[in-house]
């Protein structure tokens, strides 16, 4: 008797390059998928966290016992019943940045810090529990304005840090002398304000503590369940293994769900203390403003040397970004914001310095572009500035300065392939740039161009950032790939998927794809940086690569061949040297299964890129195992009348070295622009005079919708890295990181006018306006007098 | 549970409606619930007290639906945003109601948002007020009586909108010589906080303008006439210039003037932009 | 007892009168397909269809739509077949972490069965209470057309 066998479809062969369906499709147009936002189970307890009021205090006292005698009142945990061990996100290489606590035990830092939480058999009766919790503080004075914050004498939010968590001096060459030697110097000053992921699925789990085997599960909606693995084994005080975190669908991350936060904590040991019991804490959308992550605030101070024809001579400055009350991804974030510029610009004098500074409000974390986002606004703002300094065509400038091919920059990240003039190029063509650059003012029409570099990955709280992939080829020819890798919505299990199937030969309906389960996927560190596509990617190409071979090794056992002469291609096994076909991949595994062999087919593969995380004390470090690039240019309308502003079209060329997914890829380029637009017009996170958010809901924190989008057009450049899966290279973040300078410098090409702080709106615009005309009526003025003398 | 417990009432009849309205007291009336079922969350959730009755006016079929005749428009209570703005009635001498429905918030809000409750209901906020002003619709309710009255859309702002009645229809007359202009300016087309609505209707004279009603809401303490830009345009010819120095001519007294820079002047190029494309349609007609 | 129409389905309930229908969809009755993201009106990721239009279950009383039938995102595939919107939105890619899609896919499938061949404009208008952060909205309105012309060819062979 055979075993039923699966039909697999026929259209999907050789996948990498197709835009096939994504592998979790009809489950989410259904309704079926579960993320943990639908986790339920019986007996199941709500969680709420019990948070500080204030944004700057020492903790007293807590008096619980109110609360616990209410009825339905399960289970109460304050400090006292934890290990009151730090934890942080970048451990390995800045240690001294772990700060904060699960629950807070001494100080509360921020209005909506975590000194306790509680479990109920209700929401209502949580939070009925909540307002009984009395707690008395010292109140201290709070500093939430981020210059404010860095003056000598500000209240100190850590020990003896005066405020500043992570500084980043980056130094080469000489850039005073460079700045003497250029024609034309300039100096300008950058505001982008704080922002909030927004993901629409808010942070949610659900924990678990097996109290006969103290084992924790906690069903999270993570981009890094590893992390929060390691996290919660390291608070907790137990065995890594003992720790299973189920990543289930995630409804969006966007840098906010990449660290364990005192939620999950609190989940696992409220089900301790209830005896069990599952415990849910899900955020509601003013939680999620108050007390998850948020995106850095940064003042960019640049100045800048450039000769008169146009070569770049020295980058100076300074940025400082507003970290909240911990420090979280700080220092990956100030690194990004300011090594960016070397994957772009040939500089060989710099010097910029980076502060991370504390505020006591909500956390600052790793927002999607880790501070290339606004550094990218800041830097092809001025780069525009310099070039029309200069007389120069902005595009021409950039053609003058970028980086080439197969080149090491002066912080001794390595180049391999490299897109960015062939972006360059193909954005123009297809924009008409000559034709309408300087020529549209007239109708308020205008055309700007800002220029980005993606990483794939970096080295942040390990020393290594490997990925695994296991392939297990069953009898009925189903292939399950187990991939750590977190797939947050951005479609990673469809690109593996994929990946492996072209590895192994086989038809991509084949693939069942398992991620993100710590107790059964390999480790992965998680999705951030744009890693997934090449560095799980490469670790699902190594284990299906591994698979076939041993699929390989009895096909040839058994046709009496070399296994090294063979492949399996489109769902046959060939003989590479005449292809010709041995047998069918089917027929193959029914004799790898069958009983003369009896094999099973576990392909594995690992992969770490050879990278260095970018050292603190000279800027130096090749980050990212290959590096992605893009051109992107906008076109817009002023009404100069109301201030809006319209964009008629946008274009983005973009490096990725091979689409994977061309579907998938051009998708991930327009919702990141989205993103972009969004926080180049509406999207500014403020806090009132406590820190707090000011305009923490939806009502009020606006994210774009449809009627905003313009026409978008995606130019895959592919420029076939030899070092990713199939030549391709990530992508995911670099679609944002210019959006705001181009349509700021677009702006500059319509009406003359120069936004320097975001978000764009049209007060600002007609303000601008405003003094453009009156300085326009002085210098005639000027200009009528001079004559008349 | 999003609510706190709450005893909820379908009447079927209007004056059960009223009935009910006017005995239970603190009863909150729900229309399409776009402003009433936020706020009770909102309450839950602050700890505050909410109301223990809510009465739901859906199941009263004389409240929903639109007719037409020579002389006018009858629009009832209950007849939502999105069915105004699909109605084929709006033909004929109301296309402004088509502009003002389109300009209210979102989709799947326009589909249970109703006429009543954009009347009634945080009416300082709302688009449906100046207008009705300025087109002289008659509002009309009926009390827990029985008894049916109605007054004018002017009468009932100057009243501060309160009212024990249940807001029935409404009436707008025909009119088939104004033209009219209507303004909705928001702080940015993306941010639905209200700065102006707008609704200035003329009757042209030759290039005169006269009789003009021009009503304004949310920039003021309650939706009313600007009379002193009335009784300017009154005076005016119609002009390249005129547009502009109407601005001069506002009633100082009724608008809030705490608004920052900006505001002021989307302020200014609304009225501005509301008067010029009076005169545009003029000079086409002429 | 209250009696709500679901998916052609009856289900009785024992409401008291405060519950809102998001709560007893996903609560009461285990369709976890409509969610919440804002629970204030403004993302429309709770959206129904109710009467042919998208309706936000957020702010929608249980006991107010008793009379009516309520179509949710469960109920829209046949077996194994697809809605027309369903597939379109997979063949255009329209599907990112997918968090919107219910809500997305009711509020697109008022619109089409009421105009199978909305202008831009007019799916900027039927849209415009439905938030997605990750897929930036072109594909959604390409599924869109994609999947109004499928609808329109179906009722045209259904007729014939």
């Amino acid at each position: 008797m055979t075993t039923p066998r699966h039909t697999f479809n026929k259209a999907y062969v050789n996948p990498v390059g197709k835009s096939v369906p994504r592998i979790d499709g009809k489950g989410i147009v259904t309704g079926q998928t579960k993320y943990a936002f639908d986790v339920s189970f019986p007996n199941m307890l709500v969680g709420k966290m019990i948070r500080s009021t204030i944004p700057h205090g020492r903790i007293l006292s807590i008096d619980t016992s109110k609360a616990e005698a209410l009825p339905g009142v399960r289970a109460i945990i304050t400090a006292k019943d934890t290990h009151n061990i730090k934890f942080g996100s970048n451990e390995y290489f800045f240690p001294h940045t772990i700060d904060q606590m699960a629950i807070e035990s001494e100080k509360v830092r921020y209005v909506g810090d975590e000194i306790g939480a509680i479990a109920a058999v209700d929401e209502e009766t949580a939070d009925a529990a909540l307002k009984l919790i009395d707690v008395k503080y010292e109140e201290l004075p709070a500093v939430v304005d981020v210059l404010e914050a860095m003056k000598p004498g500000a209240p100190q939010i850590h020990e003896s840090r005066n405020n500043i968590a992570v500084i980043l001096p980056v130094n080469f060459g000489n850039a005073d002398r460079a700045l003497k030697e250029s024609d034309y110097v300039r100096e300008d000053l950058f505001y982008t304000p704080a922002a909030h992921m927004a993901a629409l699925e808010p942070h949610v789990c659900v924990g678990q503590w097996e109290t006969f085997s103290n084992k924790i599960t906690l069903w999270a909606s993570s981009q890094a369940p590893f992390k929060c693995r390691e996290a919660l084994a390291k608070t907790l005080k137990m065995d890594l293994n003992d720790v299973r975190v189920i990543k289930m669908a995630v409804g969006g991350g966007f840098g906010g769900k990449l660290e364990m936060l005192p939620m999950d904590f609190a989940a696992c040991l409220l089900s301790k203390k209830a005896g069990g019991l599952p415990v849910k804490i899900c955020c509601n959308r003013e939680e999620e403003f108050l007390a998850t992550r948020r995106k850095h605030g940064m003042i960019y101070k640049i100045k800048s040397g450039v000769k008169k024809d146009g070569t770049l001579m020295a980058i100076t400055g300074e940025v400082i970004a507003d970290g909240g009350a911990y420090c979280s991804y700080g220092p990956t974030v100030i690194a990004a914001a300011i090594m960016r510029i070397f994957m772009l610009y040939k500089i060989q004098h710099f010097r910029v310095t980076g502060y991370r500074v504390y505020t006591n409000t909500p956390i600052s974390g790793a927002m999607r572009g880790f501070g290339g986002v606004q550094a990218g606004f800041a830097i092809e703002s001025h780069m525009d500035m310099l070039a029309e300094g200069i007389g120069m065509d902005p595009v021409e400038f950039r053609l003058k300065n970028i980086t080439t091919p197969n080149m090491v920059t002066i912080n001794k990240m390595v180049l391999t392939t490299n897109g960015l003039k062939e972006c360059i190029d193909k954005a123009i063509e297809s924009c008409e740039w000559k034709k309408k650059h300087g020529k549209q003012k007239d109708i308020c029409r205008g055309i700007g161009i800002g220029i980005a570099a993606d990483v794939m990955g970096s080295k942040m709280y390990k020393s290594h950032e490997s990925a695994g992939s296991i392939v297990k080829v069953e009898e009925d020819g189903s292939v399950y790939l187990f991939t750590g890798a977190a797939d947050t919505g951005q479609g990673s299990n469809t690109a593996l998927s994929q990946i492996a199937a072209q590895e192994l030969g086989v038809s991509y309906s084949r693939i069942r794809c398992k991620s993100g389960d710590t107790e059964i996927t390999p480790f992965d560190t998680g999705s951030f940086a744009s890693r997934v596509t090449f560095i799980s990617g490469n670790a699902t190409l190594l284990a299906a690569r591994d698979a076939k071979k041993q699929v390989l090794n009895v096909v040839a056992e058994e046709f009496k061949l070399n296994a090294e002469d063979l492949d399996i291609m489109a769902e046959e096994v060939i003989n590479k040297k005449d292809k010709s076909i041995i047998t069918s991949f089917d027929k193959a595994l029914e004799l790898c299964y069958a009983f003369n062999y009896g094999r099973q087919i576990i392909g594995r593969g690992s992969y770490n890129p050879k990278t260095t995380p970018i050292d603190f004390r000279t800027g130096e470090g090749n980050v990212s195992g290959s590096y992605g690039f893009e051109a992107q240019i906008a076109e817009v309308e002023v009404n100069k009348e109301t201030g809006e502003v319209k964009i008629l079209k946008m274009w983005d060329a973009h490096d990725i070295g091979k689409a994977i997914n061309p579907q998938s890829a051009e998708a991930q380029i327009e919702g990141s622009l989205a993103m972009g637009i969004g926080y180049t017009f509406l999207e500014n996170l403020h806090f009132d005079k406590k820190g707090r958010p000011a305009n923490g809901n939806f009502a009020n924190y606006r994210l774009p919708r449809g009627f905003g989008m313009p026409p978008i057009e995606c130019i895959m450049v592919e420029t076939n890295d030899p070092e990713g899966p199939f030549g391709a290279k990530g992508m995911g973040e670099a679609a944002l990181l210019p959006t705001s300078a181009a349509i700021a410098n677009a702006i500059f090409d319509a009406v003359g006018i120069r936004i320097k702080e975001l978000p764009i709106t049209p007060a600002k615009i007609i303000k601008a306006l405003k003094e453009k005309e009156v300085n326009e009526k002085n210098q005639q003025q000027h200009l009528t007098e001079a004559k008349t003398l | 549970m999003l609510l706190n417990p709450l005893t909820f009432h379908t009447p079927t009849t209007i004056s059960q409606a009223a009935e009910l309205y006017s005995t239970l007291g603190g009863a909150r009336i729900l229309a399409g619930g776009t402003f009433l079922l936020n706020s009770l969350k909102l309450l839950k959730r602050k700890g505050l007290k909410t109301p223990k009755n809510v009465i739901s006016l859906k199941r009263i079929p004389e409240l929903v639906g639109m007719t037409a005749d020579s002389q006018g428009l009858t629009i009832g209570s209950m007849t939502t945003i999105d069915e105004i703005f699909e109605s084929p009635l709006l033909k004929d001498n109301f296309q402004v109601l088509r502009i003002v429905c389109r300009n209210i918030s979102t989709q799947p809000i326009r589909n249970v948002a109703t006429l009543g409750g954009n009347l009634t209901c945080r009416y300082t906020w709302t688009e449906m007020p100046a207008v009705m002003i300025g087109l002289e619709a008659q509002l009309h309710f009926i009390d827990n009586k029985g008894q049916a009255s109605s007054l004018s859309a002017e009468e009932f702002y100057k009243a501060a909108a309160k009212t024990d009645k249940i807001l029935t229809h409404v009436r707008i007359p025909r009119d088939t010589k104004a033209a009219i202009a209507y303004r909705r300016a928001r702080k940015s087309s993306n941010v639905d906080i209200p700065l102006l609505s707008l609704l200035i209707k003329t009757y042209f004279e030759g290039n005169r303008f006269t009789k003009t009603h021009v009503s304004v809401n949310n920039c003021v303490a309650f939706a009313q006439r600007d009379q002193v830009l009335e009784q300017f345009l009154n005076a005016a010819v119609c002009s390249k210039t005129i547009a502009q120095e109407a601005l001069d001519h506002l009633d100082k007294n009724i608008y809030d003037n705490r608004s920052d820079e900006y505001k002021q002047h989307i302020f200014r190029i609304s009225i501005k932009g509301a008067i010029e494309e009076l005169i545009t349609k003029q000079a086409k007609k002429s | 007892m209250t009696t709500l129409t679901i998916n052609n389905k009856k289900y009785d309930l024992d409401l008291k009168g405060h519950e809102i229908l998001l709560e007893v969809l996903r609560n009461n009755l285990g369709f976890t397909g409509t969610k919440t993201a804002c629970e204030e009106s403004e993302c429309g990721t709770c959206c129904v269809n109710i009467g042919g239009k998208s309706i936000l279950s957020c702010i929608t009383l249980a006991c107010d739509v008793a009379d009516k039938a309520i179509t949710t995102i469960e109920g829209l595939a046949d077996g194994e077949k697809l809605h027309p919107v369903q597939q379109a939105y997979i063949d255009h890619g329209a599907v990112q972490c997918g968090f919107c899609i219910p809500g997305l896919i009711m509020s697109s499938k008022a619109l089409l069965e009421k105009n199978p061949e909305p202008t831009r404009e007019e799916i900027d208008y039927a849209l415009d209470g439905n938030l997605c952060r990750c897929a930036g909205y072109l594909k959604i309105y390409e599924a869109v057309i994609h999947a109004g012309k499928e609808m329109k060819q179906l009722a045209g062979t259904n007729k014939n």
